[in-house]
C-alpha cells in the first residue's frame, strides 16, 4: 500500500521540536514551583519528573530528527549504524521517567509528613511565642511587685520609729536604720567600720549573755527588756524582739532585731504609779487628819480654858498647848496634801507670787549666802486660777528645800515660761547635791525626809504636791545634767481678759 | 510469664547450605561468566521499557484520583497528561510489535514524498492502522502540553496561596 510520507514526516519533525520546547517549559515551571517552596517534596518530585521528561524528549526528538534527516539524505546505512544507540538511550530515558513517576506516592507522603511537622512546628512556635510573651509579662509583673515590695520594705526599715538592726551570726551590726542611730547615739558609719555588735550597747554583760543564750537555744527572743548604755553615759530602757534568718540564695545566717525605746513609757508608768500611791496616801491622810483634828480641837479648847484659871500647872498646860498646835499644823498640812482644803481661788499672776516669795525669803538668815536668780522667759503676765497663799507656800517649800540642798551656800534659779499648749512651767533649780536615785519614788510621800530627826516633818513636798494637783497641775523632780536638782511645776494658764 | 523457647538448629543442618554452595561452585562444569545475547533482546527491552512507562503512568493516574487531587485543576491536567502518555505507550507498543517484533509490516521509501507499507498478509486495514500508529506525536505532544499546563496552574495557585499568606 503506497501512502504519502509527508504527514508522517511533518508530525515527526514538528512533534519532536514541540516535545523538546514543551519539555523545557515544563522544566522551567517545575523550577519556579520548587523555588516557591523548596521544602515541598511534591514540587521536588515534579522537578525530577520534568527533568526526566526533558531528557526523554531531547533524546527521542534528537533520534527522530536525525533518522528523518539521514533517510531523506539517502544515508539509511548510517542511521542503521546508530539506531541501536538512539533506541537504547530513548529506552533508558522513558524508563527513567517511569521510575521517577512511581515515587509520586512516597513523595506525597514525605510532603505530608513535612507539612504536618511544619504545622506542628508553627503551632509550637506560636505556643512558644505565647508562652514567651506570658513569661515576659509575668517577669515584668513580678519585677514590679518585687520593686514595690522592696520599696515598701525599705520604707518600713528607714521610716520605722523603732530601731531595726540586722546583724551577722556573731551579732555584729550589718545594717541599722535611722531610729537605731538616734537611739544608740553612734553614727552608722562608725558602727559598721568598728564592727560594733549588740553586746557593745548592753549596760550589763550578764543581760547580753542571757539574751544570747535564748537566741542560741530558741533562735528568737520576744519582748526582752534590757538597758542600753549610751555614749553620753546614760542608760535607756529598751524592749528587744529578734530572730534568726537563714537567708536564701547562698546568703549567710543573719539575725534581725526590732528594738523599742520604752524609757519614756517606763517613766510614765512610774509617774502614774507614784500618782496613784500619793492619791491613796492622800485619802488615808484625810481620814486620819479628820479623826485626829476633832480630838485635838477639844484638847486645845480645854487646855486654853484651864490656862485662864489659876491651876498651878500653867507651864505644863503651855507645853500641851504648844504641842497640840504643832499637831494641828501637821493635820492641816495633811489636809492640804489630801486636797481637802476649801480655800477660794482667784486669778493670780505667778510672776508676782514668785517675786513676793523671793523678797520674803531674801531677809531670812538661811538665804544670806544663797544667790537667787530669776528668769522670766515670758514678758506677759502668767495668770492662773488659784489660791495665792497656797501657791506661795509651794514656792517657799521648794526654795527652802533647795536652800538645804545647797547647804545654805549656793545658787538657786527660778524660771518661768509659757508652753505652746497653754501651760506655765515654774522650775526651781539648785546646784546642790541632787536627789539620790533611790529616793525619786518617795520624795512626794508624806513624812518622807532625808533631814535629821527634828529638822523636818517630811510634809513640805507632799503638801506642795497636793496643792499643785488641786490646781489641776503637776509637779516633777529630776536631777540636773550638771549638778543639783530641778523641780518643775506645770499649771494650766488662764487666758487674758480682752482689753 | 511465658518463657521464650528458642529452637536450636543442629550442626548438620547448618552445614547443608555451605555444602550446597560449595558444590555448585566447585562442580566440574565449563565456566559461563558471560551470557550471549540475541539481537531481539533490544526490542524486547524497549517494549518492556514502554510497558514500565505505561504502568507508571497508570499508577500516577490512579494515585492522583486516589488522593482526591483530581478536584484541583493543575493535578487534573497532569492526570490528562498521564492518560495521553498511556495512549502514546500503547501506540508505540503496537507499532514496535508490528514492525520490530513480528515483522508484520515493513516500510519502503518509493520517493521523497511517498512510502510503501508492506503488510505480510496484504491487509490494507493493518497498513492503515500502522500508518496512524506512526503519527504517535499526536499523542505525546498533547501529553507534554497537558503536563506544562498542569505545572503552570500549580505555579499560579502557589503564587495565590503565598500572596494570601503574606496578606496581613
Amino acid at each position: 500500500m503506497i501512502v504519502s510520507f509527508i504527514p508522517i514526516l511533518a508530525v515527526d519533525v514538528a512533534g519532536s521540536v514541540a516535545m523538546v520546547v514543551i519539555a523545557l517549559l515544563c522544566l522551567y515551571k517545575a523550577k519556579v514551583l520548587r523555588g516557591m517552596d523548596p521544602d515541598n517534596a511534591v514540587f521536588l518530585y515534579l522537578l525530577w519528573i520534568s527533568t526526566g521528561f526533558t531528557i526523554f524528549a531531547v533524546s527521542r526528538s534528537f533520534g527522530h530528527i536525525l533518522r528523518q534527516f539521514l533517510i531523506l539524505t539517502s544515508n539509511a546505512d548510517a542511521w542503521h549504524a546508530i539506531t541501536s544507540y538512539s533506541g537504547s538511550v530513548n529506552t533508558v530515558s522513558f524508563m527513567l521517567v517511569g521510575l521517577i513517576t512511581l515515587f509520586f506516592n512516597q513523595s506525597w507522603h514525605i510532603n505530608e509528613k513535612i507539612l504536618a511537622s511544619r504545622k506542628k512546628l508553627e503551632d509550637t512556635h506560636i505556643k512558644l511565642m505565647d508562652l514567651n510573651q506570658t513569661l515576659e509579662h509575668k517577669v515584668v509583673a513580678r519585677t514590679e511587685m518585687l520593686t514595690s515590695s522592696e520599696h515598701k520594705a525599705r520604707r518600713i526599715f528607714e521610716q520605722s520609729l523603732d530601731t531595726i538592726v540586722v546583724t551577722d551570726e556573731r551579732f555584729n551590726i550589718a545594717e541599722i536604720n535611722q531610729a537605731g542611730v538616734t537611739l544608740t547615739g553612734y553614727k552608722k558609719r562608725e558602727m559598721l567600720e568598728k564592727k560594733m555588735g549588740l553586746k557593745d550597747f548592753m549596760a550589763k554583760d550578764l543581760e547580753w549573755e542571757r539574751i544570747q543564750g535564748l537566741l542560741e537555744v530558741d533562735e528568737y527572743i520576744l519582748n526582752e527588756e534590757t538597758d542600753f548604755f549610751l555614749p553620753n553615759f546614760s542608760q535607756v530602757r529598751v524592749l528587744m524582739t529578734g530572730g534568726v534568718d537563714y537567708g536564701a540564695f547562698g546568703c549567710g545566717k543573719t539575725f534581725h532585731f526590732i528594738i523599742k525605746n520604752i524609757n519614756d513609757k517606763k517613766q510614765m508608768e512610774q509617774q502614774i504609779a507614784q500618782a496613784d500611791k500619793l492619791a491613796a496616801l492622800g485619802e488615808l491622810s484625810a481620814g486620819v487628819a479628820h479623826e485626829i483634828n476633832n480630838p485635838l480641837g477639844i484638847i486645845l479648847g480645854y487646855t486654853q480654858l484651864m490656862l485662864k484659871e489659876d491651876s498651878g500647872f500653867e507651864a505644863d498646860l503651855k507645853i500641851i498647848e504648844k504641842h497640840v498646835k504643832n499637831c494641828k499644823t501637821v493635820v492641816s498640812d495633811l489636809l492640804a496634801f489630801s486636797r481637802k482644803g476649801s480655800l477660794k481661788k482667784s486669778r493670780v499672776d505667778v510672776t508676782t507670787i514668785i517675786d513676793g516669795v523671793i523678797k520674803f525669803l531674801a531677809n531670812h538668815t538661811d538665804f544670806r549666802n544663797v544667790e537667787i536668780g530669776m528668769d522670766h522667759f515670758c514678758k506677759t503676765p502668767l495668770v492662773i486660777s488659784g489660791n495665792e497663799q497656797e501657791l506661795a507656800q509651794v514656792i517657799i517649800n521648794l526654795l527652802i528645800n533647795a536652800c538645804h540642798a545647797v547647804e545654805k551656800k549656793g545658787r538657786i534659779e527660778i524660771e518661768t515660761r509659757q508652753t505652746t499648749d497653754h501651760k506655765i512651767l515654774i522650775t526651781v533649780k539648785d546646784n546642790g547635791t541632787g536627789i539620790r536615785k533611790k529616793y525619786f519614788s518617795r520624795i512626794f510621800d508624806p513624812f518622807f525626809t532625808t533631814k535629821p530627826v527634828g529638822q523636818g516633818t517630811g510634809l513640805g513636798l507632799s503638801v506642795g504636791y497636793g496643792i499643785i494637783r488641786s490646781h489641776g497641775g503637776d509637779i516633777t523632780a529630776r536631777n540636773r545634767e550638771t549638778k543639783g536638782a530641778a523641780f518643775t511645776i506645770s499649771l494650766p494658764l488662764v487666758p487674758m481678759d480682752p482689753v | 510469664m511465658q518463657k521464650k523457647i528458642r529452637f536450636k538448629m543442629p550442626l548438620f543442618l547448618k552445614i547443608i547450605p555451605v555444602l550446597v554452595t560449595a558444590g555448585l561452585l566447585l562442580l566440574p562444569f565449563p565456566a559461563a561468566a558471560t551470557q550471549l545475547h540475541a539481537s531481539s533482546e533490544g526490542i524486547i527491552t524497549h517494549q518492556v521499557g514502554h510497558l514500565f512507562f505505561l504502568f507508571s503512568m497508570v499508577a500516577l493516574l490512579f494515585t492522583i484520583t486516589g488522593k482526591g487531587l483530581n478536584t484541583q485543576r493543575g493535578w487534573r491536567l497532569i492526570q490528562y497528561s498521564a492518560f495521553f502518555f498511556i495512549l502514546w505507550n500503547l501506540d508505540a507498543l503496537a507499532a514496535h510489535f508490528l514492525d520490530n517484533q513480528i515483522y508484520a509490516v515493513t516500510i519502503e521509501n518509493i520517493s521523497l514524498g511517498q512510502i510503501r507499507v508492506n503488510v505480510q498478509n496484504g491487509s490494507s486495514f493493518l497498513a492503515g492502522v500502522y500508518y496512524l500508529l506512526k503519527l504517535d506525536h499526536l499523542l505525546c505532544v498533547p501529553a507534554m502540553l497537558f503536563l506544562y499546563k498542569g505545572l503552570s496552574h500549580l505555579v499560579t495557585k502557589q503564587q495565590q496561596m503565598m500572596t494570601k499568606k503574606d496578606r496581613p
